[in-house]
């Protein structure tokens, strides 16, 4: 039997949601699921706030712009994937056909866009990728999805080239058994071989590795002057701990996926200094005016440095899809056409497609230095120059 | 007037999941689709692991195996061969792969089986990753499959398949053997039950239909990863639905499976984190105080009522 008050209670709480559902009828609604527990969960917060930091700067300048006729504030809809990329696919299902929502945002990591794909080739629901990097969906001539970063091909194929500029002969590689990892080291071991960089030492590890020790006690014994390790953060975190346990020197030190996270720069400090990881963006490129503003504003609303690359491609992703809906409105086709057909003015500097990549962002990569990540390479963009990694502390 | 019984509860069965299945057909969203897809599967996952583990008492907690199987074969031969001789494939080796480990893994009992199911599949997984890797792949992809409601009449079909399977199985001699494993494998054998070969048929046939739904599931997902689909967690859930249904009778992983994948689906998208709760609260409940699942308690109930 429920009482007097619950009751009321109910009734109020009914009556007060009225107004709040007929105002959301007018917004527009942007679905996107995120890893908020699982594998991937210590990796996701920056891409998430980035997507906060869309919504309401847009949401404060009036809204989004409907093809030019009238603005609507934004309204999110997002679930967790529980870093589980099966999962995530059946949410985009979900967001599309049950959640019927207006635009997608991406979720984190290459596994999940690789699951999420062909739900929204099926859908012909437009999904402008991010955090995620691969030469897969391209290859399957998809129309409906496109991805901010640039590809394993760019960045396992252009190594050997800075490895080059710096005088690296001996390289050690180990790499996650994750797709994105195994794709980059598809295009880097051929490209080292064609460089005639000498792989001293190579082993891949499963995505759950607890303990490195074994690893890098080895990687150390074949004494390589760079170490290559295609990882994940999770094991990015490990190995940092585990190579200053071991005394791992090589003056070249290269992790994929984690230097630039937030809570890595935290945990590690000036461990960090030296670490090589993929990333083209820095707030200090002149050649992108919009690169600063994004830099002064996700500080001042977080408190913390956005990630060079993961709140980069994010924010780009959401900044592409503003502009192709600004410049078409809601209609599904014509947002694809907009974005396999237009150019976009990002913080990382125009953006073209070319089917699914990305051919107006230039590859590159960046080193930590005093606990800012810099663009070391290629030249064109570069912010400072390379240093070999120092001792551990 | 058993045999009478028995067709009438099929005809009706086929009738209502027929009539279920056009009205979804017709009138559902495609996001009802998915649902009922995701339940045909569990319904036929659950059903096949009890042809083994709940009639033999072999606990198998590698199930997973045959269904990562099942989507490796058929995303490997995708646009090389026919749905259906995908499909076929799959369920034949996923038969195949379970009579060859059923060879050494009979030889164990209890605890130890269960350990060893485990350990093979855990193993077969890391054996798919390495040769992916060495393969230069990471992750297929494929798009064009069949429809998804064409997937849906696929997974229905195993579910119903792998319901009377388990069915007639449970009323057949085969059935009787192997409840007599169950209950005691040393006076079965004593008495001139064949122990041995039919704990293998219980195994092949177990993993049939996992094999084919894991290659169907890969049509729906259109994305094969290993980690992904060798997921332990596949196995668990399989046994969840079944041990939480029971395991006595057909109807049981059926009761199990739909009651899961209802709550799954009510809470996974606000509060993934209780769903898992729930689930771990649920199983430790039923096995300590509900042992014989919702329909054996439902069958005493009804035995009572009668009586």
């Amino acid at each position: 039997m429920l009482s007097k008050r619950t009751v009321i209670g109910l009734l109020t709480a009914a009556l007060l949601s009225i107004p709040a559902t007929v105002q959301g009828a007018e917004k527009v609604r942007v679905g996107y699921s995120i890893s908020r527990t699982g594998l991937y969960a210590v990796a996701t917060p920056v891409q998430q706030q980035t997507y906060e930091l869309w919504r309401d700067q847009i949401n404060a300048a009036g809204g989004l712009s409907i093809g030019g006729k009238g603005k609507r504030q934004i309204e999110f809809v997002s679930y967790d994937d529980q870093s589980e990329p099966s999962k995530a696919a059946q949410i985009y299902e979900k967001l599309i056909s049950s959640d019927k929502v207006d635009l997608l945002l991406s979720p984190w990591g290459t596994a999940t866009h690789i699951a999420v794909a062909p739900v929204v080739e099926r859908h012909k629901f437009p999904l402008i990728g991010s955090t995620a990097s691969t030469t897969l969906v391209r290859d399957l001539g998809a129309k409906y999805m496109w991805f901010t970063e640039v590809t394993p091909a760019d960045f396992g194929g252009d190594l050997p080239k800075l490895l080059g500029s710096i005088g690296i002969k001996r390289v050690a590689i180990i790499a996650m058994q994750l797709p994105l990892a195994l794709e980059t080291k598809k295009f880097l071991v051929p490209a080292l071989h064609q460089a005639g960089i000498e792989i001293v030492f190579d082993q891949e590890y499963p995505p759950d590795i607890k303990d490195m020790t074994g690893l890098l006690t080895s990687v150390k014994g074949a004494a390589p002057d760079g170490v290559i390790a295609l990882s994940y953060p999770n094991d990015s975190m490990l190995y940092l701990s585990t190579a200053r346990e071991v005394g791992l020197t090589a003056k070249f030190q290269f992790l994929e996926i984690g230097p630039t996270e937030a809570f890595i720069q935290h945990k590690f400090g000036e461990n960090l200094d030296g670490i090589v990881t993929i990333g083209h963006w820095s707030p200090d490129q002149k050649a992108w005016p919009k690169a600063r503003p994004f830099y002064d504003a996700y500080k001042a609303r977080f408190n913390e440095a956005p990630d060079n690359l993961d709140s980069v491609v994010s924010y780009m992703s959401a900044e592409i899809l503003q502009q192709a809906v600004e410049k078409v409105g809601l209609n599904h086709e014509k947002i694809r056409e907009a974005i396999a057909t237009g150019t976009f003015d990002t913080i990382n500097g125009l953006v073209r497609f070319k089917g699914a990549t990305n051919v107006g962002t230039p590859n590159g990569y960046l080193q930590i230095q005093k606990g800012v990540p810099q663009i070391i390479w290629p030249d064109q963009i570069k912010t400072a120059d390379f240093q070999p990694k120092g001792p551990w502390k | 007037m058993r045999p009478l019984h028995d067709v009438r509860i099929i005809i009706a069965a086929l009738v209502t999941t027929a009539a279920v299945v056009v009205g979804v057909l017709f009138f559902a969203s495609d996001y009802f689709i998915d649902f009922a897809t995701s339940l045909a599967m569990w319904i036929a996952l659950s059903e096949s692991w009890t042809l083994l583990s709940g009639m033999t008492g072999y606990v198998s907690l590698g199930h997973v195996v045959f269904f990562g199987l099942g989507g490796y074969l058929t995303v490997l031969t995708f646009g090389m061969l026919p749905i259906w001789a995908a499909l076929a494939l799959s369920g034949a080796c996923a038969t195949g792969l379970a009579v060859l480990v059923g060879f050494p893994c009979f030889r164990v009992r209890g605890p130890y089986f269960v350990i060893l199911t485990f350990g093979l599949s855990e193993f077969v997984k890391y054996i798919v990753v390495n040769v992916e890797a060495r393969a230069s792949k990471f992750g297929r992809l494929i798009f064009g499959g069949p429809d998804p409601n064409e997937v849906f009449l696929i997974m229905v079909g195993l579910a119903v398949a792998a319901f009377f399977l388990s069915y007639f199985i449970r009323r057949s001699r085969l059935g009787a053997g192997l409840r007599g494993i169950r209950e005691d494998e040393i006076a079965a054998e004593t008495t001139g039950v064949p122990v041995a070969r039919l704990k293998l048929i219980a195994f092949g046939l177990s993993a049939l239909i996992p094999g084919i739904a894991g290659g169907a599931f890969l049509f729906r997902s259109g994305y094969f990863e290993p980690i992904q689909a060798f997921n332990p967690s596949i196995s668990f859930s399989m046994i969840t639905m079944a041990v939480i249904g029971g395991t006595d009778d057909a109807y049981g992983p059926l009761i199990g499976a739909v009651a899961l994948v209802t709550l799954s689906e009510l809470l996974w998208a606000n509060a993934p984190e209780i769903y898992m709760t729930v689930l771990g609260l649920l199983l430790v409940v039923f096995v300590i105080w509900v042992p014989d699942g919702i329909e054996g308690r439902l069958r005493n109930w009804w035995k009572t009522q009668r009586a």
